[in-house]
């Protein structure tokens, strides 16, 4: 368990994190996002001691990360895969940094072997892939056999196979009860990997929420139903739109998109109204949708400000409103 | 690790490192875990053998130099380790490059943050790292000067003597100087994150200053090169020489400019984000 108060990072006037409390709680897989500079790999190093916060606090386990006494064994870190000594083997790396909190070398051979990095452990780790190093810093964030994980962009770099590895080895720590903590940039993978979302702009909080939850509000009940007959085609997208809170769209090639409706709802109208359908399909947002729509208001770069208080929007409505607009 | 067994709070007491000792029971962490690891990650690189070579040869060429420069031009008989002791001034360049690697190469590569995560109360990072270099240039500071009396008693030629108490002496004079420069070169490795930065410093306190200083002449120039960190180490290794300290003053004053770079060195680590 992880646990962020009032957690604040300054430097000059810009806030890089801004009073961000949460929890990350055991046994998930929590996924932690945000535009580039939003904060994500500041709040890791300030969650792993290596940032002093301006203000708040950064626990694990109810205690600073520099209180642990064995840090290893209570939280496996990896932060930057590249930031290892080019000239020192990827063995020797790992050795030394048991020595540090009086883990047994032995246990060095069995995360290499774990990681599948056995053959080349011995090579200096100037000579590693992006990949490897990936690789590397699994097998020391996993050293201590710790109850916590913190891993910034761990499939960066790998393939394929390695990021499906990736993701069953931190699907399966979560399902023992352990707490993951995870950023990615891979939106497709982190909808796979993760139960529940962390999502930070420009510092601050925009959501801590569940998957599901996440993509629900990100997308209102939408779906397609392909109407073969124009006839009935207008007549169903006439009795639709009856209601309120429903918009229709008709297509060229006889296609209904229906917002506010699910496809369930659609296909009892249709049967009712007797009108014959092709196809019917509920419209299912992605998570990367559904994160462009949330933080295309808060996106640093794109904006150009330098003000943070542009990104108020909790509301779910924002999100909504936003995801109805248009999409490149 | 394909467990998929959902556990509850209450259970995680279960899990391998719930409580921090299920690896490494009985091992240390803490200050002696750190020195461990600072030890292992020292010689698993080349810098330290390639200093350790380099220091062997300057002292094999500069004691070889010394004492036939003493035979030829007919010096006073001095003791035979005086020839090791006056190395120190070009072998204490092997021991900044090796003690100052450690940290820079750190903060170079950003594998500092690795040291930090692995031993994050960071005084005991920097302690560690004093006393790994500053043993290592002990005992390659002894060892060097054994060398360097051993190769310079031919080519003196009988302009010098040797008595094993002050012979010892001035050995073991030689492994504190080194090893306190090592110290004094971590805290301004600290202090200064980049080997540019913290060999310019170096170099200038402990050979352009006292090369300046001594070239202008003078006793008030004299008396300052006599305070810092190489002036001061001459008094205590060399024997014979009228030196304004007592060896046990001198060596005070160096092992007052290596704790002063620790506490700068200190104050910038523990301040500074990594």
């Amino acid at each position: 368990m992880i646990t962020l108060r009032g957690l604040t990072k300054r430097y000059g006037a810009t806030h890089a994190v801004d009073d961000l409390t949460l929890d990350v709680r055991a046994g998930l897989v929590t996924g932690f996002l945000g535009p580039n500079g939003a904060g994500k790999s500041t709040t890791m190093r300030m969650i792993l001691g290596l940032d002093h916060p301006t203000r708040g606090r950064a626990l694990i386990a109810g205690r600073p990360y520099a209180a642990l006494r064995r840090p290893l064994c209570a939280v496996g870190a990896m932060l930057d895969a590249r930031a290892i000594h080019p000239a020192r083997s990827g063995r020797a790396h790992l050795v030394a940094q048991a020595r540090a909190n009086g883990i047994p070398v032995r246990r060095v051979d069995e995360v290499l072997e774990l990681v599948g990095l056995a053959k080349a452990a011995r090579r200096p780790a100037g000579t590693y892939s992006l990949g490897m190093s990936g690789r590397l810093g699994v097998a020391g964030a996993l050293l201590g056999d710790p109850p916590v994980l913190v891993l910034d962009e761990p499939v960066n770099g790998l393939d394929p196979d390695g990021v499906r590895w990736i993701r069953r080895l931190v699907r399966d720590r979560a399902a023992e009860g352990r707490t993951v903590f995870l950023s990615s940039h891979l939106m497709s993978e982190m909808q796979l990997t993760a139960d529940h979302l962390v999502v930070i702009g420009r510092g601050r909080l925009l959501r801590d929420t569940s998957m599901r939850d996440f993509l629900a509000a990100a997308s209102p009940a939408s779906a397609r139903a392909s109407v073969p007959d124009p006839e009935e085609r207008a007549t169903l997208a006439r009795r639709l739109m009856a209601a309120g809170g429903v918009s229709v769209e008709t297509s060229e090639s006889g296609e209904l998109t229906v917002e506010g409706r699910s496809a369930a709802e659609i296909g009892d109208l249709a049967h009712h109204c007797g009108v014959r359908l092709h196809g019917l399909g509920d419209v299912r947002v992605s998570l990367e949708q559904a994160y462009m729509d949330l933080t295309a208001r808060s996106v640093e770069y794109a904006t150009g400000g330098t003000d943070t208080s542009a990104v108020r929007s909790t509301d779910t409505g924002t999100a909504r409103a936003a995801g109805k607009g248009e999409r490149r | 690790m394909t467990t998929t067994t959902a556990r509850g709070d209450g259970d995680r007491a279960d899990l391998p490192g719930a409580g921090h000792d299920g690896l490494g029971r009985g091992t240390a962490g803490g200050f002696a875990g750190a020195v461990a690891s600072e030890w292992s990650k020292l010689w698993s690189v080349r810098t330290p053998y390639l200093c350790l070579v380099a220091g062997l040869a300057m002292t094999g060429v500069f004691t070889f130099y010394y004492a036939s420069i003493a035979r030829i031009n007919e010096y006073p008989v001095q003791p035979v380790g005086n020839a090791a002791a006056s190395s120190a001034v070009l072998v204490q360049f092997a021991v900044v490059v090796l003690a100052m690697v450690t940290v820079t190469s750190e903060y170079s590569t950003g594998s500092v943050r690795a040291s930090l995560l692995w031993v994050p109360r960071r005084h005991l990072v920097h302690a560690a790292k004093a006393l790994v270099a500053g043993a290592v240039a002990f005992v390659a500071g002894t060892a060097c000067a054994v060398v360097g009396v051993a190769v310079a008693w031919g080519p003196f030629g009988g302009r010098a003597s040797f008595e094993a108490g002050t012979a010892v002496g001035q050995v073991l004079a030689v492994g504190l100087y080194q090893a306190l420069v090592a110290v004094l070169t971590v805290g301004v490795a600290f202090a200064t994150r980049h080997p540019a930065g913290a060999l310019s410093i170096l170099a200038t306190l402990l050979w352009g200053l006292p090369s300046v200083l001594l070239g202008l002449g003078g006793l008030t120039l004299a008396a300052v090169n006599d305070v810092l960190p190489h002036g001061a180490g001459d008094h205590f290794m060399r024997v014979g020489t009228d030196a304004p300290h007592a060896p046990a003053t001198a060596a005070l004053i160096v092992a007052a400019w290596a704790t002063g770079a620790q506490l700068v060195g200190l104050y910038v680590l523990r301040r500074r984000d990594a």
